[in-house]
This record gives C-alpha cells, structure tokens and sequence, in this order.
C-alpha cells in the first residue's frame, strides 16, 4: 500500500479579514495547521517529500467563503471527530474547520471534482432588488460576458458559464445576488464581473461590497440539488 | 484607544498583497486592556520584518510584563502609504489597529543602513514630529536599536533614545523606567535623563557633539557601553513565534544556536560587536527546535547564527534532530557551512536528504588578502571540501567574495576568476561526464564597506568609480561558463559606506532626500542615487570625506562614545597585522587573543557543551 492510507475530506471557511489572503496563503495555513494538530499526515514520495494534501478551487484575494474544502492524507486512522477537533484549536479562527470526514483514496481530485460554485455577491446600493434583477437578465439575455483581467480579454459564454439564473434579494436593507457558475479549465467567471456588467447596463453604475463562496459542488449533485 | 480597522479595511481592495496588513497570524498577541502598548516597527516591508529574529523575540519578552501588549507595524508599501495619506488614516499596529502615533513605546530597529529613509516614512505616517526634540509629553517615546546602532549618530536627532547592544534584558528596564516616570509625573526630559541610567541606553539629546567628540550632560554617561546577554541559555527562545500567511523572506522556523562570533575577520562589524560566542546547550536547542516545529507548524527549521558550523556540539544537535525529524517531511538547515570543516555527512542531514546548495564565503580570492582580512581559509581547503561535495552528488555550490577590500590589488581581484575556475574545474572532475553540465556555481562578489568597531574603521573605502573597474576586472577574469556571477551595485555600496561612518550632520541629509522621496532604498528598482547626492549637496555634506578617506587612528571618530568592548589598542594591532598578513586565531577555541570584551563587559565564553575546550 502506498504512503497514505487514508483520506479526510475538510470543509473549512475563509471568513474575515482572513479573505484578503491568496490561495496559496491559505493553502500554506492548512499545511501549517494540520503540522500543528499533530496528525499524523502522509508524506509524498521522492526527492521533496512534503505533506500530501490537495486542494479544491481557488478562491481569489478579497473573495470570502463559508465552504472551502481540501484533503489530507493521513498514515493511521483518527476518527473524523478528533481530526475536527484538533485542525480546530490549530488553526486561526476565520480559517478554523467546520466538518471533516473520510473519502475514497481513489476519489478524484477536489479540483477535478467540485465543478459548480454559488456566491453571494453583496452589493453597497440601496436601490431596489426588482431593478438589479432585470438587468441581470439582461445580461444573461446577451449570452456572453466579456471580461478584462489584467489587460486581456477574456469572453464568458454564459449558458454553459452560468447552471442556474442568478437571482436577487434584500438582506438586512442591502441588496445581495446569488450567482451560481461553473468552473472549467478555461478559467472560471468572477460573480462580481456579472453583477458590474449590469450595474454599467443599468446606466447608475453600483459597487459590491464582498463576495462570498456559499457552496462547492460536483457536478451531478448540482444538477439533482441546485438546478 | 481608536481601533482603526473599519477605515483600513476598505483602502485594501485597492492594494498590493493584502496580507501585509491584516494580522491575524497564527501567534499574534491581543491582549485583553494592557495599561501599556509596544508598537515594534521594523523599517522595511512586512515580508522582511516578519523574518527578523531580535522583533520575534523583544515581542515575547514584552508579551511577558503585566499589563504590556506588544504589537507590529510595518512600512507600509508605496500604493498603501498613499491610500493611507489620502484618506488620513495614520499609520497603525497590525494588533489592535491603534494608531502608532498613541502607543506609548514605539520601537524601530535599525538593521541595516538602507533604511533610515524608512524611519522617518514610519515617524511621518504615524503622525510624530520627526525630531526628538520637536516632540512633547502625548507623544510616544521613540526608541531604536539592532545592528546600526554601534554607530548611531546619522540617525540619533529621530530618536529619543537607542539601546546598544542585546535587547533581552534591557526591554524590561526600560519599560518599568517609562512606567516609574509616568506614574511619578515626571516630564520627557526627566524621563529621558532616567532613561540614560540604564545600562546601555543612550539618549542622544544629552550629548553635546559640537567639539566632535561625544560629551555628555546632566549625568549622561560619557561612553554607553552595549549591553551583553551572558548567557543564552538563561532565556528561552520564541517557541511559538507569529506564523505568517504570507510567503515571507526566510518563511521557517529559527532557533538561535549561539551568539558572537570570535574568528576574528577582520571586516566583518557583528563578529566585533557581537562579542563573546555564547553558545546554547545542544539539549535546549533539541528541545527548542522540536517545540518550536510543534507550535509554529513551519516545514523547515533553520539553526541560526553568525556561524552555525562552529558551534561545537553541532554534529551531535543535527543527529539526534534528523532522527526525531524522520519521515515528517521537515527540514533543518543553516546559514552557511564551513570550509575547513564540511562533512558530506552533516550535509546529508541537512536540508531534508535533499542536495540544496551548499554555501562557502572564502571572502577573498588570494592566500595574501585571505590573511589581511584574517579569514583563515585556504585553497586547499576549499577545492578538498568542493571535491567532497560533488563527489557525493551535489552541483550546486555558492560562493561569497567581496572586492574593494584594504590592500587589495588587481592581481587579488583575479585571484577571484582564478579560484573560481579551480573550483569549477575540481567539480567537473568529481563528477561523471554526462552530469559536468549540469553544474552551476554562483558567486555573489560585494563591495566592501568600512564598519565602525573593526580594525577597518580608518580605512578609505574604495571610490565607486574605482569599484566599477575592479568589477570589470572582477568580470573579464571569470569562467565564460558554468558559473553566474553577480554583485552590488557599487552606488549603494557608497551609500552604505557614508552612514556606515558618518556622524550627525547626515539627519539633515536623510530628511531631505526623505522630503524630496526617498524611501525602501534597499530595494534596487526604489533606490535613487541622485536623490541622495542631491541631498547630500544641498546640506553641504561631502560623502567622499566621510566613506572614501583615510584616518588617522588619533583622530576622533563619531562613534567614539559607543563602547562595545573592544581596546583601541587591539583593533590598532589587528590593523597592523592586517597590513603584514598576519593572522590571529580564534578565541573561542584557543586562548584569549586580548579583544578585552570580557574583561569590559565582565562576561566569559560559553561553550554548548560546557566550557572552553
Ligand atoms: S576578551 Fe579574549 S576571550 Fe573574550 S572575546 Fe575577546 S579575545 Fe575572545
């Protein structure tokens, strides 16, 4: 049997002001955590043997999340409640796990698996959701989203980019969009660029004040819950 | 206090690497209500403080006083200095989000040269008039200290006072001395005269400098002598130091093995100043390092020092680390091995059972210059160890020279090209054929820069225009392949050079260039020579009087009232010895060369396995 025998699935946040960190940042902080938990984690093979871990999708600078997940490898067996409690005490909170629990050695990569995202996208207008709502399908009506990122261009066919019609909604007198996407090896869409697509259409312009990551999922399991 | 985060979160969508200015670490103390606050500000970006050991421990040392909260800030990099100013938000410990300008001691370290723009960056940002004596009773008091401060003077008018020597203890003293004053009433000015009694804290306003040499007031002492930790073992290291998310210069753990350094190189400032080599018992340092991986979670542990490889119980430190260490996937590593020591086996144990690159400084490229600068190493030495290296599978080999160095000659420059090709040829023979190409030698060759407490202090430095052509010299002599070469450019060097030796009159010279912009000047792409020269211009100041002439060893030098220690008398015969290539032996190992560090400063040598061999 090769070096790790088994393999925790944990499902942490990025809350705070911890969501200004960079996916490697973050990924370095679980590494660091789970060293400091004292788990008992497998090792890669060969010339630079480093903790065998591996993460989902990346999530950008500033955006938060409430369901981020990676796996660990782990040489013995600790019951998935012990492995929670102890990543807990070592980890700083805004980073700290909320579930863990046991998957299948041969289950596919995170990245390879978790396919669809939801976000909620908080914006700073007082203007009503009814309003954002119609731009947004306006947008969506167009079937493509031309975004800029770092001077290129890069262009979002939206049937296939976006599962589900992002909806719109009051929270606590502010108006936020859920947006949910799907992520292929041609980059994945930035909810945001959606909702400042239509706050340009919408002529009054508009700002989002976070974005949050609400869920992760697999593609079937998107298509049975979500859809 | 005003926590100044809700105005500080919003400025950080818009700013390079975030990170920096969040807090949060693994580590990081809050605290709840301290009656005193530490701001520690390291004068450069948090990607570089965060790696300075002397910050991570005076935090844990505060951390530890009742009611102290220590705290960091950093500069701000240039588009977070602006957001900052443009909407008003002064600069603030990364902690609690105070603002600098309200903590009550406020500490900037002053580790190298190139950052004394960056001091008054820090003053300015936070709100703090830039001159000692332009502040009153509401504002902190600004304290410095770290390696720069054996010659204080270019930056003494920014600050209220500045400890020389080892922090450890004296951190508390001050404390408990601000905190006596404040409750007493007393003004700044009484303060600051207290201040002055304790041992190795010099208060730069009670010093008249007018005559050139340093007379002090009000009963300033006339000479601060440094302070000295004796014995290292007495304080524990941080073991459980702030973890940054950020990918930080050197991003491991460290544990200190021994301070001082007594091979004596005659060049080099810390192993002067940092008198006598204390070493930690390799039991604590086993300990350290393990509690230290387990409270940090950091990958890799670097055993630090001037000189690691002499520590001498480190063969024993490094098995029984690599044994408890197995099969973890972390690693231990060092500065720097010996050239005269190296064994492929400690290699081994070092960087994981990886092949990292190995690092040598043979410093100079002749046997003759080799014994000026007292660097006791030969070529022999060198190839024999560069034959053992490659033969067990390295290929990867780094070297350290420097040039512009008393005495030097064209021929010692050469010298350089020339041992680098034996180096060069050595490996190629220690290895197979098919793998020659794949050998890469870098050499990283800087400018010498006179240190204030060495036996070099009187020497001229070498002109920038004369170091432009030694490096061509330096270059037409290297191997055409196989080796990359790279060294300083010699306008900062000269820079270096003006602050390393110049008293007082260079405030006036940074203010202005600070004025007219200049800030991070240790980083190539921000550094403007001409800012300086200008500035150095309108103050009236001639750098060349300062970095490139010759003194005369009567002459009174601006750090003349600094006492590390060291006799005159001893760095004038080590200068002499210099000048006839003869060299001295290290103390720690044979007997006592006379430095009088340890007759002055009432310490000994301290040996990790007790005692001096
Ligand atoms: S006084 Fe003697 S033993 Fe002590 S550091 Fe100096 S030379 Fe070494």
């Amino acid at each position: 049997m090769s070096n790790g025998m088994f393999r925790a699935r944990i499902t942490y946040p990025k809350a705070g002001r911890l969501r200004f960190l960079s996916h490697l940042e973050v990924t370095n902080a679980c590494e660091r955590a789970a060293r400091r938990a004292g788990l008992p984690y497998a090792v890669t093979q060969g010339f630079n043997p480093k903790m065998k871990v591996g993460f989902g999708p990346a999530l950008p600078v500033g955006t938060g999340s409430t369901c981020e997940r990676f796996d660990l490898w782990l040489r013995e067996y600790v019951p998935a409640d012990e492995v929670l409690v102890r990543l807990q005490s070592a980890s700083p909170s805004d980073l700290a796990p909320s579930e863990a629990c046991y998957v299948a050695l041969r289950a596919p990569a995170l990245t390879v698996s978790l396919t669809i995202a939801g976000y909620d996208v908080e914006t700073g207008e007082s203007g009503s959701a009814e309003d954002l709502q119609g731009f947004l399908d306006a947008v969506v009506k167009t079937g493509e989203l031309v975004v800029e990122h770092k001077g290129k261009q890069k262009v979002f066919e939206l049937t296939s980019t976006l599962p589900k019609e992002p909806t719109v909604r009051s929270m606590n007198g502010r108006v936020v969009v859920d947006i949910t996407t799907r992520m292929s090896e041609r980059g994945s869409l930035r909810p945001e660029a959606l909702v400042m697509a239509a706050f340009e259409r919408s002529g009054t312009g508009g700002s989002v004040l976070s974005v949050t990551r609400t869920h992760l999922a697999e593609e079937e399991e998107a298509v049975r819950r979500l859809l | 206090m005003s926590d100044l985060w809700p105005r500080i979160e919003p400025l950080l969508a818009s700013v390079e690497r975030p990170a920096r200015y969040i807090d949060r670490e693994w580590g990081a103390l809050h605290p709840i209500d301290p009656d005193y606050r530490v701001a520690l500000v390291y004068p450069d970006a948090y990607e570089l403080g965060m790696a300075n050991q002397a910050l991570s421990i005076l935090y844990e040392r505060l951390a530890a006083i009742p009611g102290v909260a220590p705290e960091r800030a950093f500069v701000p990099w240039r588009d977070m200095a602006e957001q900052l100013r443009g909407n008003d938000v002064p600069l603030f410990t990364l902690e609690s989000c105070t603002p600098v300008g309200e903590v009550d001691l406020l500490g900037i370290t002053l580790p190298y040269e190139m950052t004394y723009s960056n001091i008054l960056e820090i003053l300015d940002l936070a709100g703090i008039p830039l001159r000692s004596d332009d502040r009153s009773d509401s504002d902190p008091l600004v304290f410095g200290g770290g390696p720069c401060a054996f010659n204080p003077e270019p930056v003494a008018p920014f600050f209220d006072a500045i400890l020389i020597g080892d922090g450890e203890e004296a951190i508390a003293e001050i404390v408990a001395t601000h905190r006596a004053g404040r409750a007493a009433g007393a003004s700044r000015s009484a303060i600051l005269a207290a201040l002055a009694g304790v041992s190795g804290v010099y208060v730069p306003s009670m010093y008249d400098m007018t005559s050139g040499v340093a007379v002090g007031r009000d009963g300033a002492p006339d000479r601060v002598t440094k302070r000295v930790l004796a014995d290292l073992d007495s304080v524990r290291p941080p073991v459980s130091p702030i973890v940054p998310f950020m990918d930080v210069v050197h991003d491991r753990m460290t544990i200190e093995v021994l301070r001082g350094c007594s091979r004596g190189c005659r060049f080099c400032q810390a192993g002067m100043v940092y008198r006598p080599v204390r070493e930690r018992s390799s039991d604590n340092i086993v300990r350290d390092v393990l509690a230290g991986l387990w409270c940090s979670g950091h990958e890799e542990v670097s055993l630090t020092s001037l000189s690691t490889a002499d520590h001498s119980q480190l063969e024993d430190i490094l098995r029984r680390l690599s044994r408890r260490l197995e099969g973890s996937g972390i690693s231990v590593s060092l500065p720097s091995l010996r050239v005269d020591a190296f064994s492929v086996d400690m290699a081994r144990m070092l960087g994981g059972g990886r092949k990292t690159g190995l690092t040598f400084a043979p410093e100079a490229g002749t046997q003759r210059l080799r014994d000026v600068i007292n660097k006791n190493v030969t070529e022999e030495q060198l190839l024999a160890t560069v034959h053992k290296a490659f033969s067990a599978g390295w290929h990867r080999i780094k070297l350290y020279f420097m040039i512009g160095l008393p005495t030097e000659t064209d021929e010692d420059v050469r010298g350089i090209g020339a041992l680098v090709q034996k180096v060069l040829d050595t490996a190629r023979e220690s290895v197979e054929p098919a793998k020659r190409g794949g050998i890469r030698i870098s050499v990283s060759v800087s400018t010498f820069v006179p240190k204030s407490h060495t036996p070099f202090q009187w020497d001229a430095q070498v002109t920038p225009e004369e170091v432009r052509r030694r490096q061509e010299v330096l270059r037409g002599s290297m191997p055409k392949r196989g080796v990359d070469l790279s060294w300083h450019a010699s306008g900062v060097s000269f820079l270096e050079g003006v602050f390393a030796r110049g008293g007082r009159e260079l405030a006036d010279v940074i203010e202005h260039a600070w004025r007219a912009g200049a800030r991070y000047d240790a980083w190539t792409e921000e550094f403007d020579l001409g800012r300086w020269i200008s500035a150095l211009e309108a103050c009236g100041v001639d750098p060349s009087r300062i970095a490139s002439r010759e003194r005369d060893t009567g002459e009174p030098l601006p750090w003349g009232h600094i006492d590390v220690g060291l006799s005159v008398a001893y760095l004038r015969i080590e200068r002499e010895r210099a000048r006839e290539a003869i060299t001295t032996p290290d103390c720690t190992f044979d007997e006592c060369t006379g430095c009088g560090v340890c007759p002055t400063l009432g310490v000994d040598v301290i040996l990790g396995g007790g005692g001096r061999e």
